[in-house]
């Protein structure tokens, strides 16, 4: 920050922050006083739950430590999988390569040199069996981060492995994540529409929504996506925004669909992102709870309570990493955790120190389990529920979040919903002013981050003194001679009529459900990129690379 | 002094949709005086030749996330190679472990940014290639 010279000088004066405004722009006063809030009256656990959504939160159980793992062949994530469970992991979350979430074999033209790089590469019936050997589906959950079309895939794919080992299929536990807008990437019209229509995408969301509403009990059969919106810069009041905004979509099509909101809102999830700014991002995920329960009781009538939870899956945003002095990134990543653990979330994924890097290590992961189990077993965090509660400016902060997030709820549904918006390009206008504003922002000073803005002068090129990932020779070829071999040993004639009745029932019908009838593909050996691929045909869809 | 403004042509390669950086990046290079055309997601290593050559730039530029930037480097390269056009400058930016940084610079990519580096080293390594 400072040149030598005047170093002393500017220690002497006292350091200072540039501004007191959040992540988000509020500007904090110098102090908060009980007269600037509303009297405390609310119990965790009662309507509108903004102290939690349970009475006893971790006094009963602990969140979930659930860090995202996925590369390579499915046995290799199997492995790191095993690693993770054992070092006390305590559920699943399994990322697939980009091909497997654009519904492409490894096999297809477009996937060449990126199989197996962001994730693990699945095809068929076999890989998902093998990506879950010796894990007993009906003990530990799993989250599927896998985003529609192929969700439609994914998920019976599970399904289909869990009742092959006799597992009930309401004794599984889980999510998949399942969003058509931001799941693959945030609110991006291009990633989302190059290889599938929309519309296809949104059907076959609802179609896994549907289908896990009235076969299984404990499952969540769609976790919005409110983290990849917020990793593009956007703030907590836009993340929010966005996030119920596009609920709200899910909410309409599944009403037309004939459902009551009570069958399926409570199985309906979050994932959001927790950000560097200690006490905003608390302050946010305890309005978030208080705006979904008003609006899904106010709004959308519902009468069952569990309708009412906002239930959320946490990342710590990966946007604050910095590649430079990599070991930093374990105090962020501690802070964040602190941050969703004191906002009171049902799982987290603490991102690791090596991420701006590659993917992590073993022994990064096993960092990430670790410092949630400090945070959970040393701390006394978890001894009192919302221990922030009754906190002046926390309780200030919720209900201004509160307001700024509801204000611009309204703006979305305004001008016509969420979809709309996103289709207009309006959301994407917004998001390109939340970016360049955050970049403008880390250059001018406003936002710092040390060792990338401030006390970086010193800097030689970055020495990294660290094990980085690396992913395993040759992992394209041999799924490509698998494949080969998958396809040579199967009936054709199975194959081609199932999807034939799979293309004829999606064309036929707009809202029949294809679950079943993918099932019957994968059953008669199809693969996930065959089946995809009868998906775009029944809507006339050609890829126009 | 009336130079040519510099033309960079940036574009995200393969199925990775992670376009931050490069956004942020092309408007940092737009208000810097560059040229910039961006090409968005999901080119190949064809189209995005075939636009340089197209709108005759000076650099090209692409952003990697997940470990495809090898793959797609060596493509690149070979490309320009193929289509004479070497005298074009090749930046790599995102997410790049430092062995590959160093295989990517041996290999004759002209500059690789990581994340954070800052706007006023790249804008003058792009303007002094």
């Amino acid at each position: 920050m400072k040149k030598k010279e005047n170093r002393y000088e500017t220690y002497l004066k006292g350091e200072r922050l540039p501004h007191f405004r959040t992540l988000s722009g509020i500007e904090l006063k110098e102090f908060y006083k009980a007269s600037d809030i509303q009297p405390e009256t609310e119990s965790p656990g009662e309507f509108p739950y903004t102290r939690g959504i349970h009475r006893e939160m971790y006094r009963k159980r602990f969140w979930t430590r659930r860090q995202q793992a996925g590369f390579g062949l499915p046995e290799e994530t199997n492995k790191r999988f095993q690693f993770l469970l054992k070092e006390g992991m305590t559920g699943i979350n399994f990322d697939p390569d980009n091909a497997t979430k654009l519904g492409f074999d490894a096999d297809h033209p477009l996937t060449e040199g990126q199989v197996g790089l962001q994730g693990t590469s699945i095809s068929t019936l076999e890989d998902m069996d093998k990506l879950f050997d010796s894990i007993p589906l009906d003990k530990v959950s799993s989250t599927l981060i896998i985003n529609p079309p192929s969700s439609a895939v994914i998920f019976p794919m599970y399904l289909m492995i869990a009742k092959k080992r006799g597992i009930p299929w309401d004794k599984l536990r889980g999510t998949i994540m399942n969003c058509a807008i931001t799941q693959l990437v945030g609110p991006n019209l291009q990633a989302v529409t190059e290889f599938y229509p929309l519309e296809m995408a949104m059907r076959t969301a609802c179609d896994v929504i549907e289908y896990s509403c009235k076969n299984l009990t404990h499952w969540n059969s769609i976790n919005i996506n409110a983290y990849n919106c917020r990793e593009f810069c956007i703030t907590a009041i836009q993340e929010a925004a966005i996030a119920f905004t596009l609920a709200e979509e899910y909410i309409r099509r599944m009403l037309k669909r004939g459902l009551d909101i009570d069958e399926f809102a409570g199985r309906m999830a979050f994932f959001t992102s927790c950000h560097i700014d200690f006490l905003e991002e608390i302050a946010k995920l305890r309005a978030m709870r208080r705006i979904w329960a008003k609006l899904i009781k106010e709004k959308y009538h519902a009468k069952d309570e569990k309708s009412c939870l906002f239930r959320t899956a946490i990342q710590t945003s990966g946007l604050v990493l910095t590649a430079q002095e990599p070991l930093n990134n374990i105090v962020r990543a501690t802070i964040q955790t602190l941050a969703a653990v004191l906002g009171g979330s049902q799982s987290i994924h603490t991102t690791s120190y090596d991420e701006a890097y590659a993917l992590p290590t073993e022994e990064s992961h096993k960092l990430s389990v670790r410092t949630q189990q400090i945070i959970g077993f040393e701390t006394g965090v978890c001894a009192t529920v919302d221990p922030l509660g009754g906190s002046h400016v926390i309780e200030w902060l919720t209900s201004k979040l509160e307001e700024e997030i509801v204000a611009l709820m309204e703006t979305i549904n305004l001008k016509g919903g969420f979809l709309e918006c996103f289709t207009n390009q309006w959301i994407d206008e917004q998001i390109n002013e939340s970016r360049n504003k955050m970049a403008e922002d880390l250059e001018k000073g406003d936002l710092l981050r040390v060792g990338v803005n401030i006390f970086d002068e010193e800097m030689e090129e970055a020495k990294i003194h660290m094990d980085i990932f690396k992913h395993s020779p040759d992992v394209e070829e041999k799924r490509k001679g698998y494949l080969k071999q998958y396809r040579e040993n199967r009936n054709q004639k199975t194959v081609q009529d199932s999807l034939d009745k799979l293309c004829e029932l999606m064309r036929s019908d707009s809202e029949a459900n294809c679950i079943p009838m993918v099932m019957e593909a994968l059953e008669a050996k199809a693969t996930l990129g065959e089946i995809v691929d009868t998906f775009r045909k029944a809507y006339d869809f050609e890829i126009r690379m | 002094m009336n130079k040519k403004p510099t033309r960079v042509l940036l574009g995200k390669v393969g199925l990775d949709g992670h376009d931050n950086g490069i956004k942020i990046v092309a408007k940092w290079l737009a208000d810097a005086g560059m040229e910039v055309t961006y090409l968005g997601l999901h080119n190949t290593a064809e189209s995005i030749l075939s636009a340089a050559i197209q709108e005759n730039v000076d650099i090209i530029g692409c952003s990697f996330l997940g470990g495809e930037h090898l793959y797609f480097a060596r493509n690149l390269m070979n490309l320009m190679k193929e289509k004479n056009i070497a005298d074009v400058k090749l930046v790599i930016g995102g997410v790049i472990p430092p062995d590959d940084v160093a295989e990517l610079e041996k290999s004759g990519v002209d500059a690789v940014f990581t994340p954070g580096t800052r706007k006023s080293t790249i804008i003058d390594k792009i303007l002094n290639l």
